[in-house]
């Protein structure tokens, strides 16, 4: 047996104590602080208060199917997932590959890109609490310079045009990030297949169709899935930029639970919500993280 | 002469999304620095104003900013430091032991998954939780659920960066006379110490602009983080828009700082070092 096998490797129990020690303040704070509150949060889903005190069973899961408010408030979740996320991977990928050149200043735009991603979500919201406000915003204003009536543009204020606002906003915010990894992924192609691309004289669409994006495929996989994750849990922009308003308009799952939870203390039915969500999340990420395998058997 | 058009096309190209990127942030700052009557004129001055710093002043002075700002700061530091020390230890383990039963990938992944789980599905009961033991409005809450939530980022991303280490090192430091332990602080933890920084600085990021669990868990003007400080403003019935502005301005300034500082590894740490960048 090679020396350096038998340093790493535990082939009894005495070696086996010093990584167990080293693991277990790790386990400790997950079981306790992850694992159990998931599963207190299971037996509060299972309780309902009644008059006559606290009821064992699934009401809280039967509720689900017949409140409206919950599926209106997973279409907007859907809605703005696929939008936000159709534009961000469009534009992010336009931009890495503007950028994936020799071009002068490319530290300078690559770096200023990235601000927006930075920000804590709250000053997110400031900011397009600022740029969106009808009275003195910098949207209406410039408009209105122009000579464009904006009586009717009231951006998040409006029942129409705020879920488009939001979304607009996750955009600003995002789309520097799916740029960074897509751009990152791009400069770790090598040279060769575009080489013999060329050679072959297939034309820049050709090449891109058929080498770049393949190639690229990983990066695109791994930059979706996490999108997607954040996307279907959004919760801190929009609570800041409408509250889930106007009316109903723009509240999403997270926002739902959350209004369920801490404004009318029902906290069984916003656990039996939570799980509706955790079950949709794996589920998605389970699919998004068999491509990236199938991918990495080839 | 195509090549030169397609050249500036995308300079112009470049250029729009720059301003598109750079513009509503500059606009929040021209806020904050606005007297009253410039905030909310029509049509709104971009360049052209009489800057103040009475916004500031207000904010951190009169209006209990600087306690949130203060907590925001208590808050990140340690429960980075304790991600930090916790998590370290148990990457070196998974990335250097060979465990029994294929631990080492099984543990892995299943402290990855801890990460995905939505925020809201924990926040419920972490709230009943830090009530029954009396924790709510109190930074020590804030600190702990901290460390969980970066503990995940730590173990993945210190594991990669163990991995890219050779083991030789180890293996001479340990014929010397090094205990294992004594190993890994003087030999490896120098080498890996850009890796370690970059970790922190993202864990410091992600505590100072966390919402959610600030939003649940602290209420009091004692316990508050600056983002719930902010968000209590913007909700209200009259916002004082200026200063909002100023303390968001103020929230900015360490984020740059730590972005510019993690360049290199910031598509790797933002990926959870799925992407080597």
């Amino acid at each position: 047996m090679p020396k350096s096998r038998r340093f790493f490797s535990a082939q009894n129990r005495r070696e086996l104590l010093l990584p167990a020690v080293f693991i277990a303040p790790a386990l400790a704070v997950l079981l306790s602080l992850s694992i159990y509150p998931l599963i207190y949060s299971i037996t509060i889903s299972l309780q309902t208060e009644t008059a006559a005190g606290v009821v064992w069973g699934v009401q809280n899961f039967a509720r689900l199917f017949s409140d409206n408010f919950f599926w209106t408030a997973m279409a907007h979740t859907f809605v703005y997932a696929i939008a936000a996320l159709t534009c961000e991977f469009l534009l992010g990928l336009g931009l890495a590959l503007l950028l994936n050149a020799q071009i002068r200043g490319r530290g300078l735009f690559r770096a200023s890109l990235l601000v927006p991603m930075m920000l804590p979500t709250v000053v997110v919201g400031v900011v397009w609490r600022l740029m969106l406000n009808p009275n003195f915003g910098a949207i209406n204003g410039t408009l209105k310079r122009f000579g464009i009536n904006t009586e009717n543009l009231t951006w998040t204020a409006s029942p129409k045009l705020a879920m488009l606002s939001v979304i607009a906003v996750d955009v600003w915010q995002w789309t520097p990030f799916v740029f960074l990894v897509l751009l990152a992924g791009l400069q770790a192609i090598p040279q060769e297949p575009y080489e013999a691309a060329l050679i072959d004289g297939s034309s820049r669409w050709q090449t891109f169709w058929h080498v770049t994006l393949p190639l690229l495929k990983p990066s695109i996989l791994i930059v979706l899935l996490l999108r997607t994750m954040d996307l279907l849990r959004v919760f801190d922009q929009i609570f800041i930029l409408t509250e889930g308003g106007p009316g109903f308009a723009t509240e999403t799952i997270s926002l739902y639970i959350y209004r369920t939870a801490f404004r009318f203390f029902d906290f069984g039915y916003a656990a039996a919500m939570s799980f509706v969500l955790l079950a949709l999340t794996n589920v998605i990420s389970a699919i998004y993280i068999k491509f990236l395998q199938a991918k990495e058997a080839n | 002469m195509r090549y030169q058009d397609a050249k500036s096309f995308r300079y112009i190209l470049l250029l729009a999304a720059l301003v598109f990127a750079l513009a509503p942030v500059y606009w929040m700052l021209t806020i904050s620095l606005k007297s009253e009557g410039d905030q909310f004129a029509m049509p709104p001055p971009w360049f052209v104003f009489t800057p103040t710093l009475e916004h500031y002043y207000d904010a951190f002075v009169t209006s209990g900013f600087g306690e949130y700002l203060l907590t925001s700061a208590i808050v990140a530091v340690t429960s980075t430091a304790c991600a930090l020390i916790i998590g370290t230890l148990a990457a070196y383990a998974l990335a250097r032991f060979e465990l029994p039963w294929k631990l080492n990938p099984r543990l892995s992944l299943w402290i990855l998954s801890t990460r995905m789980f939505p925020a809201i599905v924990t926040a419920v009961p972490l709230f009943l939780m830090m009530r029954d033991l009396r924790l709510l409005n109190t930074r020590a809450s804030l600190i702990i659920v901290y460390t969980a939530f970066n503990l995940p980022f730590v173990v993945w991303m210190m594991r990669g960066f163990f991995a890219d280490l050779p083991r030789d090192l180890e293996e001479a430091a340990l014929v010397d006379g090094d205990s294992r332990l004594g190993a890994l602080v003087r030999v490896v933890l120098p080498l890996v110490a850009p890796g370690l920084a970059a970790t922190a600085v993202f864990c410091l990021i992600v505590s100072w602009n966390e919402f959610l669990f600030a939003l649940v868990l602290t209420q009091t003007d004692a316990a508050m983080t600056l983002p719930v400080g902010i968000a209590g403003r913007v909700t209200q019935y009259e916002i004082k828009w200026g200063v909002m502005s100023a303390a968001a301005a103020v929230a900015i300034v360490p984020i740059l700082v730590f972005a510019l500082a993690l360049q290199k590894y910031l598509v790797r740490g933002l990926s959870m070092g799925a992407v080597k960048g």
